[in-house]
């Protein structure tokens, strides 16, 4: 899976999580909490990726992490070191 | 134990309109139940059941957070087992008042935050708030009611999806799914109609309204003793398990 890929399904569960967004409006260099996420919108945005992407990575790993596009490197640096079945 | 040097954290208010209300304000701890929060709660609710006796009280939260349930120092205590906390007095209380309790939920409310809404009467969310029975996040069983009290609130079939997955379920994911909340209304608008609400009870006669209640109530406090008898074993179990404790370090939302 490509990072762009990674960032697509971020956006549909941001989309899916927060109210009157459109992926289309999405910037990856911008945090969730730019769109009004709060930290609750927020986790349930990351472990519904997460559950999507087939990763599991601990909260705490993911505490530095400051947009979108972090997280999809995070993840796909993941999903590189543990290949799917 | 007089503890006067502490902040409030909750208070007894009125509102302009003269409707009593219960607000729960502890902006830095996120209205968990600390031990001084839940000992402030439990005051609130005494001095309201006993001695100012309104007919109905709406209970309230801060904009973002209703209530956040068991605090972690407690709940890692608890699984240490060497605290005891007073979190199941709240819902028995409420439960027992005398007057109606309507629980306006404006910000999120999790775990044993959740559980005031099912001991209220009447119960309002946001569709921008957060509302799950995390208990199973963390490793241990539900508590303070859930077993029992949840299903009454939202449906068995939705209370089971909330108590097993912990998932944290946006008030506009439970509009349209048939749940018992009363309303569930844009955040703005869930405090102005729970004061209306409770200014249409203020209305009726008190003396009446109380014996309403305590009919009403009944149901409840049956139900909250059968939680009890099962959630007390399961908790003794459950926050025994060795691995509890780390579960809650790394699941708990701060």
């Amino acid at each position: 899976m490509t990072k762009q890929e990674v960032i697509d399904v971020i956006k549909k569960n941001i989309v899916e999580n927060l109210d009157d967004i459109k992926a289309e409006d999405i910037d990856p260099m911008k945090s969730m909490a730019d769109y009004g996420a709060n930290s609750l919108d927020i986790i349930e945005v990351v472990s519904c990726t997460m559950r999507e992407l087939n990763i599991k990575i601990p909260r705490a790993e993911l505490a530095d992490i400051k947009n979108i596009d972090q997280l999809a490197d995070r993840f796909v640096q993941n999903m590189n070191q543990s290949p799917q079945a | 134990m007089a503890k006067k040097t502490s902040p409030a954290l909750v208070s007894i208010e009125k509102d302009d309109r003269g409707v009593t209300c219960i607000s729960m304000h502890d902006a830095a701890g996120k209205n968990v139940f600390s031990e001084e929060f839940a000992a402030q709660l439990i005051a609130a609710l005494d001095e309201l059941s006993v001695r100012q006796t309104p007919s109905v009280v709406v209970l309230k939260g801060l904009p973002e957070v209703f209530a956040g349930g068991g605090d972690k120092k407690a709940l890692v205590g608890l699984a240490e087992g060497n605290v005891t906390t007073q979190d199941l007095v709240i819902s028995e209380k409420l439960v027992a008042a005398p007057f109606v309790a309507v629980a306006a939920m404006e910000g999120h409310a999790v775990g044993g935050g959740l559980m005031i809404a099912c001991a209220s009467d009447i119960v309002l969310a946001a569709e921008e708030s957060r509302y799950g029975a995390v208990f199973m996040s963390m490793g241990f069983t539900p508590g303070m009611g859930c077993t029992t009290l949840l299903s009454e609130l939202v449906g068995p079939f939705i209370a089971n999806e909330m108590m097993y997955t912990a998932k944290r379920f946006k008030g506009r994911e439970l509009v349209g799914r048939g749940t018992n909340v009363n309303y569930i209304l844009p955040r703005a608008r869930v405090l102005p109609k729970a004061v209306d609400i409770a200014l249409q009870i203020a209305e009726k006669n008190p003396k009446a309204v109380r014996l309403l209640k305590r009919a009403l109530a009944a149901r409840k406090k049956k139900l909250l003793i059968d939680a009890r008898l099962q959630e007390d074993l399961m908790h003794e179990l459950s926050f025994s398990f060795p691995e509890t404790k780390a579960i809650i370090k790394e699941f708990y939302v701060e």
